[in-house]
């Protein structure tokens, strides 16, 4: 049990991307898609970006001294996940849109309702 | 002749840049003359750098001023060469083809958008294809999903809308999967650049067994979603066949082909055949690749509409490409780059010459096809060509891959392959045959609109030189897989 409690940022990274991808996977309402998509985003992050923390360092802009390369944190995930962000940010922007639409049409965000009518 | 080894970054910007200028355009016809000028351009350059790496041999291509493992870096051999070729060859005719048509299917305001979004499709594509860097390529899969969710919901109907939206979530599960694979890479051996992981990857793997076995499971479920592996196809059908005609052609032959391009980069490159053979990863993709050959098959016979078909016969077709890569040896591998090749280029005719008789007719259910032959004769005997490639009929691509998959698993000692491809091909049959025997034997039908009958040489122009590409593709196999092969040493 120690490993969770002592990792706990990774742990509840883990955690998070479960409840996300369960909810993006199996929820039929469209919108709690949207955020299962979301929280499964931010999930991964938190993880790429713990990954990158070393705990009691800075943040690696040196300011008067510098103190060699053990003083600092890696800024490489910090900055890639900036990049996650955007991408994350737009496919959400997207997907909305998209379900407005789709409101208009069938007058519900329900993706199982709106399988039935296709049927009929 | 440093120049040319900057020819796939210059086809990248030039595809994304001219697509901005698209935005400023609000003329249809301007915009499909730049998007056509850009992607002959891409042909252009795609031919004079095939010609340059077959000389030359593999090279790295570093961007900016930073050398790897800091920047970002394209590692280009005779395989992406040919890819290069093939995806601005095939989204060249495709777009020469979409510019007498479309003008039926969109709306003319949305024309320019649309041409923007192809531009931005294929470039990313290619990125992808290029790239030697796991997170460059994480965006440019990303770039690519949203610009091909674009040109599905362009149509602006009810059922395209919710194609797309269906299409989108599965997408986001994938790169979701995919993100986190690279953080767990990345957590690993702390590289991005693919060569890098590799060599540290080798010297870490006894300490994290669990972790690469979770890395390669996540990486393998996220890009078989997104190229439509078998039990997560389930989007595929109603993506492609909602779309309209172009778009499935660069949907169906080019969109999830990049992605499963990338499965085996990861699977070969980045952690290499002695990693994965620890592991029952490639079992896993051989298992999937042949139920997703039948399955797709035999869904595909049960569909009334036309387009549905075409769309399931891809699903069965990406199975090859996964049976190949599943097998895990060299002789496998260059196989599946040659039927994604091969596959490339006869679907993107299909589906153009059915989207043709769907625009002439106005029917999409296959039974209202009896006796289209005797109004289009030209357009069923492309179809027809296109159909006998999947069948596997001698000469044609179709066989030309079948054949050596069939030796390949002789090779491997798994003779229960053959039967699977045996029974696929007999399957493909099925479904393709009755179309073309009824089209030019059946009787005429009734159709919603007047057909005028005749030959449409200039409409059809892009799909005839398709068919006579797939022709040469067949005939010239030997030679081309033995170009692949020079990629793989």
């Amino acid at each position: 049990m120690d490993v969770f409690f002592n990792n706990y940022f990774e742990t509840a990274a883990m955690i998070l991307f479960g409840i996300g991808f369960t909810t993006l996977l199996l929820n039929s309402n469209l919108i709690k898609k949207i955020i299962g998509f979301n929280i499964m985003d931010m999930a991964i992050f938190l993880f790429f970006i713990a990954r990158g923390y070393i705990e009691g360092r800075d943040s690696p802009i040196i300011v008067k001294v510098f103190k060699g390369a053990e003083g600092y944190i890696n800024p490489v995930p910090s900055a890639l996940i900036l990049t996650g962000i955007v991408v994350s940010v737009s496919t959400t922007a997207f997907a909305l849109a998209l379900t407005l639409k789709l409101h208009e049409q069938y007058g519900t965000v329900d993706i199982d309702e709106i399988s039935n009518v296709g049927e009929e | 002749m440093d120049i040319i080894k900057s020819f796939p970054l210059l086809i990248v910007l030039t595809l994304f840049i001219s697509s901005f200028i698209l935005l400023l355009i609000k003329k249809a016809k301007a915009a499909k003359t730049i998007s056509l000028l850009s992607l002959s351009f891409a042909l252009l350059l795609s031919a004079i750098h095939m010609v340059f790496v077959l000389r030359g041999g593999s090279y790295y291509y570093s961007i900016g001023y930073f050398k790897s493992p800091f920047g970002i870096e394209f590692y280009i051999t005779s395989i992406e060469g040919i890819m290069f070729l093939l995806f601005s060859f095939v989204s060249l005719m495709v777009i020469w083809y979409s510019a007498y048509s479309i003008d039926k299917d969109i709306k003319e305001t949305h024309i320019p958008l649309y041409y923007l979004l192809i531009n931005i499709l294929i470039g990313s594509l290619l990125g992808v294809v290029f790239t030697n860097d796991i997170f460059n390529s994480y965006v440019f899969i990303e770039v690519g999903t949203l610009a091909a969710c674009g040109i599905i919901v362009v149509k602006d109907k009810k059922e395209n809308i919710k194609a797309t939206l269906k299409y989108l979530f599965m997408s986001c599960l994938g790169s979701g999967l995919i993100l986190m694979g690279i953080a767990f890479l990345y957590t690993m051996t702390g590289q991005l650049n693919m060569s890098y992981i590799h060599q540290s990857i080798i010297n870490v793997q006894e300490d994290y067994k669990r972790t690469i076995l979770i890395t390669l499971s996540l990486f393998t479920v996220g890009l078989g979603v997104k190229s439509a592996m078998f039990p997560m196809h389930n989007w595929l059908p109603d993506a492609h066949s909602s779309a309209p005609a172009p778009s499935s052609a660069i949907l169906s032959s080019l969109v999830v082909k990049a992605y499963a391009i990338l499965l085996i980069k990861v699977l070969y490159r980045i952690f290499g055949l002695d990693i994965i053979n620890q592991f029952p990863v490639l079992r896993i993709i051989l298992i999937l690749g042949s139920a997703g050959m039948i399955m797709g098959s035999v869904m595909a016979i049960f569909q009334k509409e036309i387009k549905r078909v075409i769309a399931y016969s891809t699903v069965a077709q990406m199975g090859y490409i996964f049976m190949g890569v599943g097998m895990g040896t060299e002789l496998g591998i260059s196989i599946a780059y040659f039927h994604i090749i091969g596959h490339a280029i006869t679907k993107a005719a299909l589906f153009l010459t059915v989207g043709f008789m769907i625009e002439h007719t106005g029917n999409k259910k296959i039974k209202d096809f009896h006796g289209i032959g005797k109004r289009l004769p030209l357009t069923l005997s492309l179809f027809t060509a296109g159909a006998l490639s999947m069948v596997g009929i001698p000469l044609l691509p179709g066989f030309a891959s079948k054949w050596n998959f069939a030796l390949a698993s002789i090779h491997k000692g798994e003779l229960t392959l053959i039967g699977v491809i045996l029974i696929s091909s007999l399957l493909n049959a099925v479904y393709y045959l009755p179309i073309a025997i009824n089209g030019f034997f059946g009787e005429e039908q009734e159709s919603e609109k007047e057909i005028i009958k005749g030959i449409f040489l200039k409409e059809l122009l892009p799909v005839v030189i398709l068919s006579l590409c797939m022709v040469y593709l067949g005939a010239a196999s030997e030679g081309i897989i033995e170009l692949i092969n020079m990629g793989l040493i």
